[in-house]
Protein backbone atom coordinates (compact mmCIF):
# COMPACT_ATOMS: atom_id res chain seq x y z
CA UNK A 1 0.00 0.00 0.00
CA UNK A 2 1.37 3.03 -0.96
CA UNK A 3 0.26 6.04 0.49
CA UNK A 4 1.36 9.67 -0.15
CA UNK A 5 0.45 12.51 2.33
CA UNK A 6 0.47 16.37 2.21
CA UNK A 7 3.81 15.85 -0.62
CA UNK A 8 4.83 19.33 -1.62
CA UNK A 9 7.85 19.27 -4.54
CA UNK A 10 8.82 22.71 -6.36
CA UNK A 11 11.96 23.22 -8.60
CA UNK A 12 13.26 26.65 -7.00
CA UNK A 13 10.82 28.66 -6.33
CA UNK A 14 8.09 27.06 -8.75
CA UNK A 15 5.96 24.64 -6.76
CA UNK A 16 4.62 21.91 -9.14
CA UNK A 17 3.05 19.91 -6.44
CA UNK A 18 1.41 21.27 -3.82
CA UNK A 19 -0.57 19.44 -0.75
CA UNK A 20 -1.24 16.08 -2.53
CA UNK A 21 -2.12 12.89 -0.51
CA UNK A 22 -3.37 9.97 -2.37
CA UNK A 23 -3.09 6.33 -1.47
CA UNK A 24 -2.74 3.25 -4.00
CA UNK A 25 -4.28 -0.34 -2.43
CA UNK A 26 -2.19 -3.58 -3.08
CA UNK A 27 -3.47 -4.87 -6.54
CA UNK A 28 -5.14 -1.79 -7.34
CA UNK A 29 -4.75 -0.17 -10.60
CA UNK A 30 -5.26 3.83 -10.12
CA UNK A 31 -5.07 6.23 -12.81
CA UNK A 32 -3.94 10.04 -12.30
CA UNK A 33 -5.27 12.24 -15.03
CA UNK A 34 -4.46 16.22 -15.70
CA UNK A 35 -3.79 18.66 -17.87
CA UNK A 36 0.12 19.29 -19.33
CA UNK A 37 2.06 20.38 -16.49
CA UNK A 38 -0.35 19.78 -13.37
CA UNK A 39 2.66 18.02 -11.89
CA UNK A 40 1.71 14.41 -12.87
CA UNK A 41 5.03 13.47 -14.10
CA UNK A 42 7.13 15.52 -11.22
CA UNK A 43 4.65 13.47 -8.65
CA UNK A 44 5.71 10.05 -9.73
CA UNK A 45 9.64 11.02 -10.04
CA UNK A 46 9.31 12.29 -6.25
CA UNK A 47 7.38 8.55 -5.36
CA UNK A 48 10.37 6.91 -7.46
CA UNK A 49 13.02 8.46 -5.17
CA UNK A 50 14.39 10.89 -8.01
CA UNK A 51 13.30 14.18 -6.91
CA UNK A 52 12.96 15.47 -3.01
CA UNK A 53 9.85 16.33 -1.98
CA UNK A 54 10.13 19.59 0.06
CA UNK A 55 6.97 18.79 2.80
CA UNK A 56 5.12 16.02 3.09
CA UNK A 57 5.53 11.84 3.21
CA UNK A 58 5.61 9.02 0.99
CA UNK A 59 5.13 5.82 3.07
CA UNK A 60 5.09 2.08 1.58
CA UNK A 61 4.17 -0.83 3.55
CA UNK A 62 4.51 1.42 6.96
CA UNK A 63 8.08 2.18 5.53
CA UNK A 64 8.73 6.08 5.11
CA UNK A 65 10.54 6.57 1.54
CA UNK A 66 10.61 10.05 1.98
CA UNK A 67 14.75 10.53 1.97
CA UNK A 68 15.78 7.38 0.08
CA UNK A 69 17.69 7.36 -3.11
CA UNK A 70 15.80 5.86 -6.44
CA UNK A 71 17.94 2.60 -6.68
CA UNK A 72 16.39 2.15 -2.73
CA UNK A 73 12.91 2.43 -3.43
CA UNK A 74 13.03 0.33 -6.77
CA UNK A 75 14.76 -2.57 -3.99
CA UNK A 76 11.07 -2.00 -1.84
CA UNK A 77 9.60 -3.10 -4.97
CA UNK A 78 8.69 -0.16 -6.74
CA UNK A 79 9.70 0.75 -10.46
CA UNK A 80 8.46 3.65 -12.38
CA UNK A 81 8.80 3.56 -16.43
CA UNK A 82 9.82 7.49 -16.95
CA UNK A 83 8.20 9.56 -19.41
CA UNK A 84 10.21 9.80 -22.87
CA UNK A 85 11.23 5.85 -21.53
CA UNK A 86 14.47 6.76 -21.06
CA UNK A 87 16.79 3.36 -22.37
CA UNK A 88 20.41 3.02 -22.71
CA UNK A 89 20.30 3.40 -26.41
CA UNK A 90 23.66 2.42 -26.89
CA UNK A 91 23.12 -1.03 -25.03
CA UNK A 92 20.97 -4.30 -26.51
CA UNK A 93 17.79 -4.74 -25.47
CA UNK A 94 18.70 -7.84 -23.10
CA UNK A 95 21.41 -6.04 -21.30
CA UNK A 96 18.71 -2.82 -20.71
CA UNK A 97 16.04 -5.45 -19.76
CA UNK A 98 19.14 -7.24 -17.35
CA UNK A 99 20.33 -3.52 -15.52
CA UNK A 100 16.32 -3.43 -14.57
CA UNK A 101 17.14 -7.13 -12.19
CA UNK A 102 20.25 -4.31 -10.99
CA UNK A 103 18.54 -4.66 -7.77
CA UNK A 104 19.60 -7.10 -5.03
CA UNK A 105 15.87 -8.49 -4.70
CA UNK A 106 15.83 -9.12 -8.24
CA UNK A 107 19.08 -10.19 -9.10
CA UNK A 108 18.24 -13.87 -8.42
CA UNK A 109 15.39 -14.52 -10.54
CA UNK A 110 16.42 -12.73 -13.31
CA UNK A 111 15.77 -15.47 -15.95
CA UNK A 112 12.73 -16.33 -15.09
CA UNK A 113 12.07 -12.28 -15.01
CA UNK A 114 13.62 -12.61 -18.77
CA UNK A 115 11.27 -15.36 -19.34
CA UNK A 116 8.61 -13.69 -18.35
CA UNK A 117 8.99 -10.55 -19.91
CA UNK A 118 9.40 -12.40 -23.39
CA UNK A 119 6.34 -14.43 -22.77
CA UNK A 120 4.38 -10.68 -21.99
CA UNK A 121 6.37 -9.26 -25.39
CA UNK A 122 6.77 -12.07 -27.47
CA UNK A 123 8.66 -9.61 -30.17
CA UNK A 124 11.52 -8.37 -28.18
CA UNK A 125 12.66 -12.01 -27.58
CA UNK A 126 13.66 -11.76 -31.56
CA UNK A 127 15.39 -8.36 -31.11
CA UNK A 128 17.57 -9.46 -27.66
CA UNK A 129 20.61 -8.22 -29.31
CA UNK A 130 19.59 -5.02 -31.16
CA UNK A 131 21.19 -1.88 -29.68
CA UNK A 132 17.96 0.06 -28.33
CA UNK A 133 18.34 2.88 -30.28
CA UNK A 134 17.28 0.58 -33.48
CA UNK A 135 14.07 -0.07 -32.51
CA UNK A 136 10.62 1.56 -32.90
CA UNK A 137 8.87 3.93 -30.38
CA UNK A 138 6.49 1.10 -29.73
CA UNK A 139 9.74 -1.53 -29.29
CA UNK A 140 11.03 0.84 -26.97
CA UNK A 141 8.26 1.30 -24.98
CA UNK A 142 7.70 -2.06 -24.32
CA UNK A 143 11.78 -2.48 -23.32
CA UNK A 144 10.95 0.49 -21.00
CA UNK A 145 7.75 -1.57 -19.70
CA UNK A 146 10.11 -5.11 -19.51
CA UNK A 147 13.19 -3.21 -17.72
CA UNK A 148 10.54 -2.05 -14.89
CA UNK A 149 9.05 -5.57 -14.39
CA UNK A 150 12.73 -7.46 -14.13
CA UNK A 151 12.98 -5.20 -11.29
CA UNK A 152 9.72 -7.52 -9.79
CA UNK A 153 7.78 -4.63 -8.79
CA UNK A 154 4.89 -4.88 -6.29
CA UNK A 155 3.76 -1.13 -7.69
CA UNK A 156 4.60 -0.30 -11.11
CA UNK A 157 4.24 3.45 -12.22
CA UNK A 158 4.10 4.36 -15.69
CA UNK A 159 4.09 8.08 -17.35
CA UNK A 160 1.95 8.28 -20.39
CA UNK A 161 3.16 4.16 -21.50
CA UNK A 162 1.17 5.18 -24.47
CA UNK A 163 2.73 8.48 -25.39
CA UNK A 164 3.37 8.76 -29.55
CA UNK A 165 3.11 5.06 -30.32
CA UNK A 166 1.12 3.05 -32.76
CA UNK A 167 -2.10 2.37 -31.49
CA UNK A 168 -1.96 -1.56 -32.05
CA UNK A 169 0.93 -1.12 -29.78
CA UNK A 170 -1.03 0.79 -27.38
CA UNK A 171 -3.37 -1.98 -27.35
CA UNK A 172 -0.40 -4.58 -26.77
CA UNK A 173 0.53 -2.50 -23.71
CA UNK A 174 -2.35 -1.71 -22.11
CA UNK A 175 -3.14 -5.58 -22.13
CA UNK A 176 0.24 -6.53 -20.56
CA UNK A 177 -0.40 -4.05 -18.05
CA UNK A 178 -3.95 -5.85 -16.94
CA UNK A 179 -2.06 -8.83 -17.36
CA UNK A 180 1.00 -7.66 -14.54
CA UNK A 181 -1.92 -6.61 -12.28
CA UNK A 182 -3.25 -9.87 -12.49
CA UNK A 183 0.29 -11.43 -11.14
CA UNK A 184 -0.31 -9.28 -8.25
CA UNK A 185 1.42 -5.72 -8.71
CA UNK A 186 -0.17 -2.38 -8.16
CA UNK A 187 -0.63 -0.16 -11.24
CA UNK A 188 0.24 3.61 -10.76
CA UNK A 189 -0.77 5.09 -14.37
CA UNK A 190 -0.49 8.30 -15.81
CA UNK A 191 -2.53 8.48 -19.22
CA UNK A 192 -3.47 10.87 -21.74
CA UNK A 193 -5.76 8.79 -23.42
CA UNK A 194 -8.56 9.12 -20.59
CA UNK A 195 -10.66 6.64 -22.08
CA UNK A 196 -8.49 3.68 -22.40
CA UNK A 197 -7.04 4.41 -18.98
CA UNK A 198 -10.32 5.07 -17.63
CA UNK A 199 -11.42 1.63 -18.88
CA UNK A 200 -8.70 -0.04 -17.17
CA UNK A 201 -8.75 1.89 -13.98
CA UNK A 202 -11.20 1.00 -10.49
CA UNK A 203 -10.15 4.94 -8.96
CA UNK A 204 -8.81 7.82 -10.42
CA UNK A 205 -7.05 10.94 -9.06
CA UNK A 206 -7.17 14.44 -10.77
CA UNK A 207 -4.16 16.53 -10.46
CA UNK A 208 -4.73 20.54 -11.59
CA UNK A 209 -2.52 23.21 -10.61
CA UNK A 210 -0.07 20.72 -8.49
CA UNK A 211 -3.46 20.09 -6.33
CA UNK A 212 -5.89 16.86 -6.14
CA UNK A 213 -9.09 18.37 -8.05
CA UNK A 214 -11.06 15.55 -7.75
CA UNK A 215 -10.77 11.46 -7.01
CA UNK A 216 -13.70 8.54 -7.63
CA UNK A 217 -14.33 5.31 -9.39
CA UNK A 218 -12.90 5.32 -13.14
CA UNK A 219 -16.02 4.41 -14.46
CA UNK A 220 -17.93 7.79 -12.53
CA UNK A 221 -15.12 9.74 -13.43
CA UNK A 222 -15.63 8.55 -16.81
CA UNK A 223 -19.63 10.11 -16.78
CA UNK A 224 -18.49 13.39 -15.13
CA UNK A 225 -19.12 16.22 -16.75
CA UNK A 226 -16.45 18.55 -15.54
CA UNK A 227 -14.09 15.00 -16.66
CA UNK A 228 -15.40 14.77 -20.28
CA UNK A 229 -15.13 18.57 -21.28
CA UNK A 230 -11.76 18.85 -19.81
CA UNK A 231 -10.03 16.12 -20.93
CA UNK A 232 -12.14 14.21 -23.33
CA UNK A 233 -12.79 17.30 -25.21
CA UNK A 234 -15.69 19.13 -25.90
CA UNK A 235 -17.32 16.35 -28.79
CA UNK A 236 -17.22 13.74 -26.47
CA UNK A 237 -19.98 15.26 -24.25
CA UNK A 238 -22.32 14.64 -26.96
CA UNK A 239 -20.84 11.41 -28.54
CA UNK A 240 -20.02 9.56 -25.45
CA UNK A 241 -18.22 6.18 -25.55
CA UNK B 1 26.10 -13.77 -16.84
CA UNK B 2 27.33 -13.87 -20.70
CA UNK B 3 26.57 -10.91 -22.15
CA UNK B 4 26.36 -10.18 -26.42
CA UNK B 5 29.24 -7.74 -25.92
CA UNK B 6 31.09 -9.26 -23.34
CA UNK B 7 32.00 -11.83 -26.29
CA UNK B 8 33.25 -9.95 -28.95
CA UNK B 9 35.16 -7.99 -26.42
CA UNK B 10 36.98 -11.86 -25.53
CA UNK B 11 37.95 -11.93 -28.70
CA UNK B 12 40.02 -8.35 -28.04
CA UNK B 13 41.31 -9.78 -24.88
CA UNK B 14 42.70 -12.97 -26.24
CA UNK B 15 44.43 -11.27 -28.79
CA UNK B 16 45.68 -8.11 -26.72
CA UNK B 17 47.22 -10.88 -24.51
CA UNK B 18 48.41 -13.26 -27.36
CA UNK B 19 50.14 -9.83 -28.14
CA UNK B 20 51.74 -9.23 -24.97
CA UNK B 21 52.87 -13.02 -24.43
CA UNK B 22 54.87 -12.64 -27.41
CA UNK B 23 56.24 -9.66 -26.10
CA UNK B 24 57.90 -11.85 -23.82
CA UNK B 25 60.38 -13.44 -25.72
CA UNK B 26 61.48 -9.83 -26.67
CA UNK B 27 64.37 -9.33 -24.70
CA UNK B 28 65.88 -13.00 -25.72
CA UNK B 29 65.42 -11.73 -29.31
CA UNK B 30 66.83 -7.91 -29.13
CA UNK B 31 69.16 -7.20 -26.78
CA UNK B 32 69.64 -3.62 -27.95
CA UNK B 33 67.93 -1.12 -24.84
CA UNK B 34 66.57 1.29 -26.72
CA UNK B 35 64.15 -0.99 -28.42
CA UNK B 36 62.90 -2.43 -24.76
CA UNK B 37 62.84 1.21 -23.44
CA UNK B 38 60.49 2.13 -26.10
CA UNK B 39 58.09 -1.28 -25.66
CA UNK B 40 58.37 -0.03 -21.52
CA UNK B 41 57.44 3.40 -22.29
CA UNK B 42 54.47 2.09 -25.00
CA UNK B 43 53.21 -0.67 -21.79
CA UNK B 44 53.30 1.25 -19.12
CA UNK B 45 51.37 3.63 -21.70
CA UNK B 46 48.83 0.82 -21.83
CA UNK B 47 48.38 0.63 -18.12
CA UNK B 48 47.94 4.33 -17.46
CA UNK B 49 45.29 4.73 -20.49
CA UNK B 50 43.59 1.44 -19.60
CA UNK B 51 43.40 3.09 -15.56
CA UNK B 52 41.90 6.27 -16.99
CA UNK B 53 39.33 4.82 -19.34
CA UNK B 54 37.64 2.36 -16.35
CA UNK B 55 36.37 5.82 -14.68
CA UNK B 56 35.92 7.55 -17.48
CA UNK B 57 35.53 5.57 -20.29
CA UNK B 58 32.93 2.96 -18.84
CA UNK B 59 31.73 4.99 -15.82
CA UNK B 60 32.06 8.27 -17.74
CA UNK B 61 33.68 10.30 -14.90
CA UNK B 62 35.92 12.31 -16.06
CA UNK B 63 39.11 12.34 -14.19
CA UNK B 64 41.46 15.70 -14.95
CA UNK B 65 43.56 14.78 -12.01
CA UNK B 66 44.77 11.19 -12.80
CA UNK B 67 48.38 12.56 -12.71
CA UNK B 68 47.54 13.01 -8.91
CA UNK B 69 47.26 9.11 -8.45
CA UNK B 70 50.24 8.35 -10.54
CA UNK B 71 52.43 10.53 -8.87
CA UNK B 72 50.97 9.21 -5.19
CA UNK B 73 52.15 5.75 -6.51
CA UNK B 74 54.98 6.67 -7.55
CA UNK B 75 56.10 8.82 -4.59
CA UNK B 76 54.96 5.75 -2.21
CA UNK B 77 56.42 3.03 -4.07
CA UNK B 78 59.86 4.78 -4.07
CA UNK B 79 60.33 5.77 -0.58
CA UNK B 80 59.27 2.93 0.57
CA UNK B 81 61.18 0.66 -1.87
CA UNK B 82 64.64 2.64 -1.17
CA UNK B 83 63.54 2.44 2.24
CA UNK B 84 64.23 -1.41 1.85
CA UNK B 85 60.80 -2.38 1.71
CA UNK B 86 60.48 -5.41 -0.96
CA UNK B 87 59.35 -4.25 -4.41
CA UNK B 88 56.14 -5.82 -4.34
CA UNK B 89 54.80 -4.50 -1.13
CA UNK B 90 55.96 -1.24 -2.18
CA UNK B 91 54.22 -1.43 -5.29
CA UNK B 92 50.92 -2.72 -3.39
CA UNK B 93 51.01 0.50 -0.69
CA UNK B 94 51.76 2.96 -3.68
CA UNK B 95 48.38 1.36 -5.19
CA UNK B 96 46.57 1.48 -2.04
CA UNK B 97 47.73 5.19 -1.07
CA UNK B 98 46.36 6.09 -4.84
CA UNK B 99 43.25 4.75 -3.81
CA UNK B 100 42.52 6.21 -0.57
CA UNK B 101 43.22 9.89 -1.75
CA UNK B 102 40.55 8.72 -4.79
CA UNK B 103 38.05 7.55 -2.23
CA UNK B 104 38.19 11.34 0.34
CA UNK B 105 38.29 12.99 -3.04
CA UNK B 106 35.42 10.71 -4.66
CA UNK B 107 33.12 10.61 -1.56
CA UNK B 108 32.60 14.46 -2.09
CA UNK B 109 32.43 14.94 -5.14
CA UNK B 110 30.41 12.27 -6.30
CA UNK B 111 27.70 13.98 -4.30
CA UNK B 112 27.36 16.22 -6.98
CA UNK B 113 26.50 15.96 -10.38
CA UNK B 114 28.11 17.12 -13.42
CA UNK B 115 31.74 18.80 -14.02
CA UNK B 116 32.58 18.98 -9.68
CA UNK B 117 34.27 15.61 -10.19
CA UNK B 118 36.26 16.64 -13.23
CA UNK B 119 37.18 19.97 -11.19
CA UNK B 120 37.79 18.52 -7.95
CA UNK B 121 40.38 15.83 -9.24
CA UNK B 122 41.85 18.62 -11.57
CA UNK B 123 42.45 20.79 -8.80
CA UNK B 124 43.51 18.41 -6.40
CA UNK B 125 46.16 16.77 -9.05
CA UNK B 126 47.56 20.38 -9.24
CA UNK B 127 47.60 20.79 -5.28
CA UNK B 128 49.68 18.00 -5.15
CA UNK B 129 51.96 18.70 -7.28
CA UNK B 130 52.43 22.21 -5.72
CA UNK B 131 53.29 20.39 -2.81
CA UNK B 132 55.14 17.76 -3.32
CA UNK B 133 57.27 20.07 -5.27
CA UNK B 134 57.82 22.12 -2.43
CA UNK B 135 58.40 19.68 -0.04
CA UNK B 136 60.62 17.58 -2.50
CA UNK B 137 62.45 19.90 -4.48
CA UNK B 138 65.47 17.68 -4.67
CA UNK B 139 66.00 15.12 -7.75
CA UNK B 140 65.59 11.66 -6.58
CA UNK B 141 68.21 9.17 -6.85
CA UNK B 142 68.57 5.28 -6.60
CA UNK B 143 71.15 4.14 -4.15
CA UNK B 144 74.74 3.15 -5.46
CA UNK B 145 74.39 -0.48 -4.78
CA UNK B 146 70.67 -0.02 -6.80
CA UNK B 147 72.05 1.37 -9.84
CA UNK B 148 74.92 -1.67 -9.42
CA UNK B 149 72.53 -4.11 -9.63
CA UNK B 150 70.29 -2.44 -12.10
CA UNK B 151 68.39 -4.44 -15.15
CA UNK B 152 65.97 -2.84 -17.69
CA UNK B 153 64.60 -6.49 -18.14
CA UNK B 154 63.01 -6.59 -14.91
CA UNK B 155 61.52 -3.34 -15.86
CA UNK B 156 60.07 -4.21 -18.77
CA UNK B 157 58.68 -7.34 -17.17
CA UNK B 158 57.03 -5.47 -14.79
CA UNK B 159 55.45 -3.16 -17.03
CA UNK B 160 54.45 -6.27 -19.32
CA UNK B 161 52.87 -8.07 -16.32
CA UNK B 162 51.01 -4.35 -15.56
CA UNK B 163 49.59 -4.19 -18.82
CA UNK B 164 48.16 -7.53 -18.77
CA UNK B 165 47.08 -6.92 -15.74
CA UNK B 166 44.96 -3.89 -16.53
CA UNK B 167 43.39 -5.51 -20.04
CA UNK B 168 42.35 -8.64 -17.54
CA UNK B 169 40.75 -5.97 -15.15
CA UNK B 170 39.06 -4.07 -17.76
CA UNK B 171 37.67 -7.28 -19.52
CA UNK B 172 36.49 -8.96 -16.72
CA UNK B 173 35.02 -5.30 -16.05
CA UNK B 174 32.75 -5.26 -18.90
CA UNK B 175 31.68 -8.87 -18.97
CA UNK B 176 30.20 -8.29 -15.15
CA UNK B 177 27.15 -6.78 -13.94
CA UNK B 178 29.19 -3.78 -12.51
CA UNK B 179 30.52 -2.90 -15.97
CA UNK B 180 27.12 -3.11 -17.23
CA UNK B 181 26.09 -1.09 -14.60
CA UNK B 182 28.82 1.65 -14.64
CA UNK B 183 27.85 1.65 -18.70
CA UNK B 184 24.26 2.81 -18.00
CA UNK B 185 25.58 5.02 -15.67
CA UNK B 186 27.65 6.51 -18.65
CA UNK B 187 24.38 6.98 -20.83
CA UNK B 188 21.91 8.25 -18.23
CA UNK B 189 22.45 8.27 -14.58
CA UNK B 190 19.25 9.08 -13.86
CA UNK B 191 17.78 6.17 -16.10
CA UNK B 192 19.94 4.27 -13.97
CA UNK B 193 19.27 5.29 -10.49
CA UNK B 194 15.76 4.57 -11.85
CA UNK B 195 16.25 1.04 -12.97
CA UNK B 196 18.07 0.50 -9.56
CA UNK B 197 21.30 0.83 -10.59
CA UNK B 198 23.17 2.85 -6.98
CA UNK B 199 25.20 5.39 -8.74
CA UNK B 200 27.48 6.37 -5.89
CA UNK B 201 28.82 2.83 -5.16
CA UNK B 202 29.42 1.86 -9.01
CA UNK B 203 31.31 5.00 -9.22
CA UNK B 204 33.06 4.68 -6.06
CA UNK B 205 33.68 1.20 -6.75
CA UNK B 206 34.99 2.21 -10.87
CA UNK B 207 36.99 5.36 -9.23
CA UNK B 208 39.03 2.74 -7.23
CA UNK B 209 39.81 -0.06 -9.63
CA UNK B 210 41.09 2.98 -11.62
CA UNK B 211 43.11 4.46 -9.80
CA UNK B 212 44.59 1.14 -8.01
CA UNK B 213 45.70 0.60 -11.45
CA UNK B 214 47.28 4.13 -11.74
CA UNK B 215 49.03 3.93 -8.43
CA UNK B 216 50.84 0.35 -10.03
CA UNK B 217 52.01 2.24 -12.83
CA UNK B 218 53.41 5.40 -10.61
CA UNK B 219 55.19 2.30 -8.93
CA UNK B 220 56.14 1.04 -11.95
CA UNK B 221 57.19 4.75 -13.09
CA UNK B 222 59.49 5.25 -9.91
CA UNK B 223 61.00 1.59 -10.11
CA UNK B 224 62.30 2.20 -14.10
CA UNK B 225 64.07 5.79 -13.41
CA UNK B 226 67.45 5.67 -11.98
CA UNK B 227 66.67 9.54 -11.31
CA UNK B 228 63.87 12.00 -11.04
CA UNK B 229 62.14 14.84 -9.36
CA UNK B 230 59.43 13.44 -7.40
CA UNK B 231 56.54 16.28 -8.67
CA UNK B 232 57.72 14.70 -12.47
CA UNK B 233 55.29 11.94 -11.69
CA UNK B 234 52.70 15.10 -10.80
CA UNK B 235 52.46 16.49 -13.98
CA UNK B 236 49.43 17.07 -15.56
CA UNK B 237 51.01 15.59 -18.89
CA UNK B 238 50.16 11.82 -17.32
CA UNK B 239 46.77 12.53 -17.03
CA UNK B 240 46.43 14.36 -20.74
CA UNK B 241 48.35 11.64 -22.22
CA UNK B 242 45.86 9.04 -20.67
CA UNK B 243 42.64 11.32 -21.85
CA UNK B 244 44.48 11.55 -25.61
CA UNK B 245 45.41 7.94 -26.08
CA UNK B 246 41.87 7.07 -24.26
CA UNK B 247 40.00 8.92 -27.00
CA UNK B 248 42.33 8.34 -30.02
CA UNK B 249 41.60 4.62 -29.29
CA UNK B 250 38.34 4.35 -28.31
CA UNK B 251 36.93 5.44 -24.97
CA UNK B 252 34.97 2.95 -23.20
CA UNK B 253 36.00 0.10 -25.06
CA UNK B 254 38.61 -2.81 -23.79
CA UNK B 255 41.09 -2.22 -27.24
CA UNK B 256 40.40 1.59 -27.79
CA UNK B 257 43.11 2.77 -25.13
CA UNK B 258 45.95 -0.36 -26.08
CA UNK B 259 45.32 0.93 -29.59
CA UNK B 260 45.33 4.71 -28.74
CA UNK B 261 48.28 3.79 -26.45
CA UNK B 262 50.04 2.25 -28.97
CA UNK B 263 49.73 5.06 -31.99
CA UNK B 264 50.12 7.51 -29.55
CA UNK B 265 53.73 6.49 -28.33
CA UNK B 266 54.51 5.79 -31.92
CA UNK B 267 53.24 9.18 -32.86
CA UNK B 268 54.58 11.37 -30.20
CA UNK B 269 58.31 9.48 -30.83
CA UNK B 270 58.28 10.21 -34.08
CA UNK B 271 56.59 13.89 -34.59
CA UNK B 272 59.57 14.83 -31.28
CA UNK B 273 61.95 13.77 -33.01
CA UNK B 274 61.06 15.83 -36.46
CA UNK B 275 58.96 18.56 -35.21
CA UNK B 276 60.31 19.31 -31.51
CA UNK B 277 58.43 22.43 -31.38
CA UNK B 278 54.98 21.62 -33.00
CA UNK B 279 54.74 17.99 -31.69
CA UNK B 280 52.00 18.98 -29.13
CA UNK B 281 50.37 21.56 -30.86
CA UNK B 282 49.80 18.25 -33.43
CA UNK B 283 48.41 16.36 -30.67
CA UNK B 284 46.00 18.95 -29.58
CA UNK B 285 44.95 19.46 -33.24
CA UNK B 286 44.34 15.65 -33.99
CA UNK B 287 42.65 15.59 -30.50
CA UNK B 288 40.11 18.17 -31.46
CA UNK B 289 39.62 16.08 -35.13
CA UNK B 290 38.62 13.25 -33.32
CA UNK B 291 36.42 14.42 -30.38
CA UNK B 292 34.56 16.70 -33.28
CA UNK B 293 34.90 13.80 -35.64
CA UNK B 294 35.10 10.07 -34.73
CA UNK B 295 33.96 10.60 -30.66
CA UNK B 296 34.66 6.80 -30.86
CA UNK B 297 38.27 7.12 -31.95
CA UNK B 298 40.12 4.46 -33.78
CA UNK B 299 37.53 1.80 -32.96
CA UNK B 300 34.92 3.68 -34.35
CA UNK B 301 36.59 4.35 -37.42
CA UNK B 302 37.25 0.84 -38.07
CA UNK B 303 33.58 0.45 -37.81
CA UNK B 304 32.73 2.73 -39.82
CA UNK B 305 35.01 1.37 -42.70
CA UNK B 306 33.66 -1.89 -42.29
CA UNK B 307 30.28 -0.83 -42.98
CA UNK B 308 31.21 1.00 -45.52
CA UNK B 309 33.10 -2.11 -46.95
CA UNK B 310 29.82 -4.22 -46.57
CA UNK B 311 27.91 -2.09 -48.19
Amino acid sequence: MLEVRGLEVAYGDARAVADVTLTVGPGEIVALLGPNGAGKSTLLKAIAGLLRPRAGTIRWEGEDLTRLGAHRIVERGIALVAEGRRLFGGMTLEENLELGAFAPRARSGLRRSLERVYALFPVLAERRRALVRTLSGGQQQMVAVGRALMSNPRLLMLDEPSLGIAPLLVRAILDALVEINRDGAAVFLVEQNVQAALGLARRAYILEGGRIAGEGPGADLLQDAHVRRAYLGPLALGAGP
Amino acid sequence: MRRLGARRERGWAAAILGALALLAFLPLAVQRDDVLNFVFVTLLSITLAQSWNVVAGYAGQVNLGHAAFFGLGALTARTLWIGGTPLAPALAAGALVATAFALLIGVAAFRLRGAYFAIGTLALGEILRTTVSNVLPEISTLPTAAIATYRLSQRYYLALALAALSVVAVALLSASRLGLGMQALREDEEAAEAAGVGALRLKLTALALSTALAGLAGGLFAYYHISYYPSHAFSPSWTFDALLMTFIGGVGTLHGPVLGAVLYVFLKEYLALRWVDFHLLIFGALFVVIVLLLPGGLVQAAARARRLLAR
